[in-house]
């Protein structure tokens, strides 16, 4: 794999001053496959902060990418209020039991205190030490579930999709609960000095109407993103799966970025809402990534920065979800030098080129 | 109300996602004499195709599928008791599960749901569900296909190594492997040796009936 000229930091300020850059800036998302890097169990990372920060820095030692977060799964923050959650010995954790099996229970829910014990405190520590290693070089960030989709994990996600008919002021009071979760662990993150990127995959259109979004989720968002500026870091958003039809109402929250799925058209979202946000985007994390040839992941890679290079507020190179835990690392290496054998500026006559040389694929 | 109206209604109480409504009107329509086969051939089945038809053009979404279904339901227990058993011996046999790390099941069970209520049988391992559970359950009830879901990119594994473990035991043939779910795509299908690949619930029956064809 090759070198880089630049540190993440000193690229993202160049970028941002509108100046001289080595590549695009570029993030796999290797999520929880960090663990097989560094050599540990993903349980580890449940207890051990050292091994959770620890796992974070040797993944990003070896492929040198723009961003490194805090996140295992999107189940602690309810674990917090009183979920259950299994926690296989060496893979990524679920819901087992949600808060509160009754209607009634829910007033009973309160928010989660970051600092007091569990696994967000955990992950608080980690902050620090990983703060403390790499920050001087590379962007942190922790990332939380988002609030309209933690409200599904604390009545369970079948039972909550049946409260939009049965009972729409039940799901409203299980947002506001956990929005002032998603508020505390926000700013306990940007207390540790990092930034806060907000999972929210629930919020999809594979799952939800635009209406119910705009609805139940959206003035969550709203005011969870605003909570977020207020304390001087700007957001970055992630939803899984179909987000066409909301793609303005994500780009009035005024976030800092917009990481989307791989099922969205790339191109067409730049065109939509590029001129608001930043982009990040989309290589298939399971087709090309986890199952597809390092031929597949440079053709897709390059296919993505086609789309995206010039989208006016930024683009980062991404995979469009975290990847599996099994993932080739000589795929995520793949990614990394694609984007370093286009550079910067992007020439779109170079990338069209190398796209040739690579042949039609399979 | 006439019997017409009465099975027009029970569709639409479907439709509109009215649980009890939907129990209420079987009822009476068995009050009234109506063939319970017919409550359910002409009033919820309809009611639940217009509901997947709803869905297919982006205007239901999963609670809405997930609430009809509810009504459907709720109509086909007060229903049961008086529907004969006569399921043909040529109704298509599928196995259905969420595979090994993923316990979201709501995608699976429209499906199952869907093909269902299209007249295939159902034999549902629910969520969680070890590779071997598939291949055993397939074996132990002469299944046609096996069908598994995920929502999650992180258990896609298990998929692979299903269709892994069927050629090592010689059965591959014997079955057509169907996966769906957030993180698989049709190339996916392919790239793993799986047979068929739905995008939806909606597309799933349509892609078993057109390989397999259906009992009803």
């Amino acid at each position: 794999m090759k070198k880089d000229a630049m540190t993440p930091l000193e690229r993202a300020a160049a970028l941002a001053a509108g100046g001289e850059v080595d590549r695009l800036p570029v993030n796999p998302n290797i999520a929880n496959g960090v663990a097989r890097i560094y050599g540990c169990k993903i349980s580890e990372f449940n207890t051990d902060p050292k091994a959770q920060a620890e796992a974070q820095v040797a993944a990003y030692r070896k492929f040198g990418y723009d961003s490194v977060r805090i996140f295992t799964d999107l189940f602690p923050w309810a674990e917090a209020m009183g979920a259950e959650v299994v926690k296989p010995d060496d893979d990524t954790a679920d819901l087992a039991r949600p808060a509160v099996g009754d209607v009634k229970d829910i007033d009973r829910l309160v928010p989660a205190d970051p600092y007091k014990g569990g696994r967000l405190a955990v992950q608080l520590e980690a902050m620090d030490r990983l703060v403390d290693r790499v920050g001087g070089e590379v962007p942190c960030s922790g990332s939380l579930a988002g609030p309209f989709t933690n409200a599904f994990f604390l009545y369970g996600v079948n039972e909550a999709l049946r409260l939009f008919k049965k009972n729409p002021d039940a799901m409203r009071k299980l947002c506001r609960v956990s929005l002032e979760t998603c508020k505390a662990y926000a700013a306990a993150t940007i207390a540790k000095g990092l930034g806060v990127t907000i999972s929210e995959p629930m919020s999809s259109c594979t799952v939800v109407s635009p209406a119910t979004f705009r609805e139940y989720s959206l003035p969550c968002l709203k005011e969870l993103v605003d909570f977020i500026k207020g304390k001087g870091k700007v957001p970055v958003i992630h939803i899984c799966g179909d987000t066409t039809e909301i793609w303005d109402d994500i780009a009035d929250l005024g976030v800092g970025g917009f990481s989307v799925d791989n099922v969205v058209d790339l191109k067409k979202c730049c065109r939509a809402i590029g001129g608001r946000t930043k982009m990040l985007g989309n290589v298939d994390p399971s087709t090309v990534m986890y199952a597809g040839t390092p031929a597949d992941v440079r053709r897709k890679t390059l296919e993505c920065i086609l789309a995206a290079y010039d989208s006016p507020k930024g683009y980062v190179v991404m995979s469009g979800c975290s990847l599996p835990v099994e993932s080739p690392q000589e795929n995520v290496a793949a990614m990394m030098d694609a984007v370093r054998d286009v550079g910067y500026p992007v020439k779109p006559g170079k990338v069209e080129g190398m796209l040739r040389e690579l042949g039609a694929g399979d | 109300m006439d019997k017409d109206g009465l099975l027009k209604s029970i569709a639409q109480a479907v439709v509109d996602m009215e649980e009890e409504r939907a129990a209420e009107l079987c009822g009476r329509s068995l009050q009234e004499g109506v063939p319970a086969k017919e409550a359910l051939y002409r009033g919820l089945i309809p009611g639940m195709d217009e509901v997947s038809r709803l869905y297919a053009e982006s205007e239901y979404f999963v609670p809405e599928v997930l609430s009809a279904s509810d009504a459907m339901y709720a109509g086909l227990e007060v229903l049961k008791p008086h529907i004969e058993t006569e399921r043909g011996e040529k109704a298509v046999k599928v196995v259905i599960g969420v595979v090994k790390g993923d316990t979201h099941d709501i995608g699976k069970n429209i499906v199952k749901m869907m093909m269902e209520t299209s007249g295939a049988e159902m034999f549902d391992l629910g969520r969680d569900v070890a590779v071997e559970r598939f291949v055993e359950k397939a074996e132990e009830v002469g299944a046609q296909v096996i069908a598994m879901s995920t929502l999650m990119s992180t258990t896609l594994v298990g998929m692979k190594t299903l269709v892994e473990m069927l050629v090592g035991r010689g059965l591959r043939p014997k079955y057509k492997v169907m996966v769906g779910g957030g993180p698989v795509s049709p190339e996916f299908c392919r790239r793993i040796g799986a047979d068929l690949y739905a995008k939806d619930a909606a597309e799933a029956v349509k892609v078993l009936k057109a390989e397999c064809g259906l009992a009803r």
